[in-house]
């Protein structure tokens, strides 16, 4: 009872460190963004006004050079982002909030939606890394597509929780542990980035967040690949038996010692808290932080992949509804991508979670590295374009780059694909084979009779 | 004789939580002018796509959950 009330204050502590943070899945909202409604727009002049959001103050912009003046329209509400480069209130990009809603995009997104809610509930993570740039192509703003899908996580995720949290496998202390100091782990992420920004610019910022992305999933991937590899070559199913570097780890006897039941791990609070500080600091970098959330939880703290993967959900609804309150405070949820995409994931979701109970540990380990990996090539094959625009390779020829960037999207959908088919796969096979059982025992006890 | 208890299927609550998220997409469709502009305003208007989504999640999930069960989808007995 002491050490939970110990627990609450230390959070509560915590919380003016979070009011700082922005959204978990980046750093937020860009500052120097405008959002309003042109109400005038000079073409001979190149100049423009737009009414800002919400109030009565109209700002006189000029319209930069690179900027189609036919792409701007009247009385549509947009995203403007200046040029400060070029002078004060220089226009450099203008895009529609919101995009128009057709029968094609419509489809899109609702199945992305239950693939991603599938993986989802049974990885514990999955979906952001392919669900905003899917929103972005279909034609939504980088801010909107993000704030929107964070929007659409965080109820999925509640959802998800409940569902695996009746099946047992969440761990609440070990998720609110993890959460609260992922909070402050994505504060320390977004700081890094924006010194990465101011120093380097922006093609630094991207080539850093790139490079983080393929070292951390080639390296997480293969092991967790390694790892599944033997379970499944064993064919058994060993979660109780933690890592060498868990066992380790939980030797470790420095007060404040921490008992997570469902997780069955005594450890100290020394060894959660790095592995919460890490996951926020790459869920602020990569905007996926599961991906080192579930293996943190399986490798370092000793909890299964079923625990883990349900612990990562609980962190992932507290991360996204903070994440959403940021988005929705500087209003740019579109709230319609939200809702179609929980159409089907919350039908997805609860497919997932369920389907955990089918499958052996090491599925997940399989699902997870399967992802991983194929997401790794997809950041990866952006790295080139990067090391180009900042001085450290030859420029590439236009066909590679657009070569590489379809690359790039297409392994996105692959991995998506790929993930949800192995998921897929394995509930229909064990939930097969479990009907089969059930009949056979049925038949045994109408012998007996 | 061994019988299995057999459990009766969630038709009704699965129509009726199915009418409900019906209806709310409709009605936010068909209002998708006023709804994306009011819910885009920033600062107060906050609540309206957190209490959406809440509200959406609640209906919906329980639609889909029923769903599941209706069509045989279940967790596995222990």
């Amino acid at each position: 009872m002491k050490r939970f009330v110990l627990a609450v204050l230390f959070s509560l502590f915590l919380l003016p460190l979070a009011s700082v943070v922005f959204a978990a899945g980046g750093a937020g909202p860009d500052k120097s963004m405008l959002k309003g409604v042109f109400t005038e727009i000079n073409e001979a002049a190149h100049t423009a006004v737009l009414q800002k959001d919400g109030t009565e103050e109209f700002k006189n912009l000029i319209i930069g050079e690179h900027v189609k003046v036919e792409s701007l329209r009247l009385g549509k509400k947009v995203l403007v982002s200046l040029d400060h480069n070029a002078g004060e209130n220089v226009i450099k990009d203008v895009s529609i909030m919101f995009m128009d809603m057709t029968l094609k995009k419509l489809f899109a997104l609702l199945t992305v939606g239950l693939v991603g809610g599938i993986l989802s509930g049974f990885i514990g993570s999955g979906g952001a890394f392919v669900l905003t740039p899917a929103m972005m192509s279909l034609g939504a703003p980088g801010a909107v597509a993000v704030a929107s899908n964070m929007c659409h996580k965080f109820p999925k995720a509640m959802i998800g929780t409940y569902k695996r949290w009746k099946y047992g496998q969440v761990d609440v202390k070990l998720a609110a542990t993890m959460a609260t100091t992922a909070i402050i782990g994505v504060q320390i992420g977004v700081q890094i980035q924006k010194h990465i920004l101011n120093k380097w610019g922006n093609d630094g910022s991207n080539l850093y967040v790139s490079a983080v992305f393929v070292v951390v999933l080639i390296l997480v991937g293969c092991y967790v690949a390694l790892d599944a590899y033997k379970l499944a070559k064993g064919g058994k199913d060993t979660p109780e038996q933690a890592s060498t570097l868990a066992m380790a780890m939980q030797k470790i006897n420095i007060p404040p010692m921490m008992n997570f039941k469902v997780a069955k791990v005594r450890i100290s609070a020394w060894v959660t808290i790095p592995v919460g500080l890490l996951t926020g600091m790459l869920a602020a970098t990569i905007a996926v932080g599961g991906f080192i959330g579930v293996p943190g939880m399986i490798y370092v703290i000793g909890a299964s992949a079923m625990v883990a993967s349900a612990t990562e959900l609980g962190i992932a609804f507290v991360m996204g509804l903070w994440g959403s309150i940021q988005w929705g405070l500087s209003g740019l949820i579109d709230i319609r991508l939200s809702v179609l995409l929980l159409a089907t994931s919350l039908i997805g979701v609860q497919l997932g979670a369920l389907g955990t109970t089918y499958v052996k540990d090491y599925v997940i380990k399989i699902t997870m590295a399967a992802t991983m990996l194929i997401v790794a090539v997809s950041r990866g094959a952006l790295l080139p374009g990067y090391l180009a625009k900042f001085g450290l390779v030859d420029q590439l020829a236009p066909s590679t780059a657009v070569f590489l960037e379809s690359l790039s999207f297409w392994a996105l959908v692959a991995a998506l694909g790929t993930a949800g088919l192995i998921s897929t796969g394995a509930m229909v096979k064990g939930m097969l084979a479990d009907r089969k059982e059930t009949k056979l025992h049925i038949v045994a006890e109408a012998d007996r009779a | 004789m061994a019988t299995q208890q057999k459990k009766t299927k969630p038709y009704l609550s699965t129509v009726i939580f199915g009418a409900i998220s019906i209806s709310f997409y409709v009605l936010l469709f068909s209002n998708e002018t006023l709804v994306t502009d009011t819910y885009t305003k920033g600062g107060i208007y906050t609540l309206y796509p957190i209490g959406t989504v809440f509200l959406f999640s609640f209906i919906h999930g329980a639609f889909a959950s029923n769903l599941l069960n209706l069509l045989g989808i279940e967790a596995k007995k222990k």
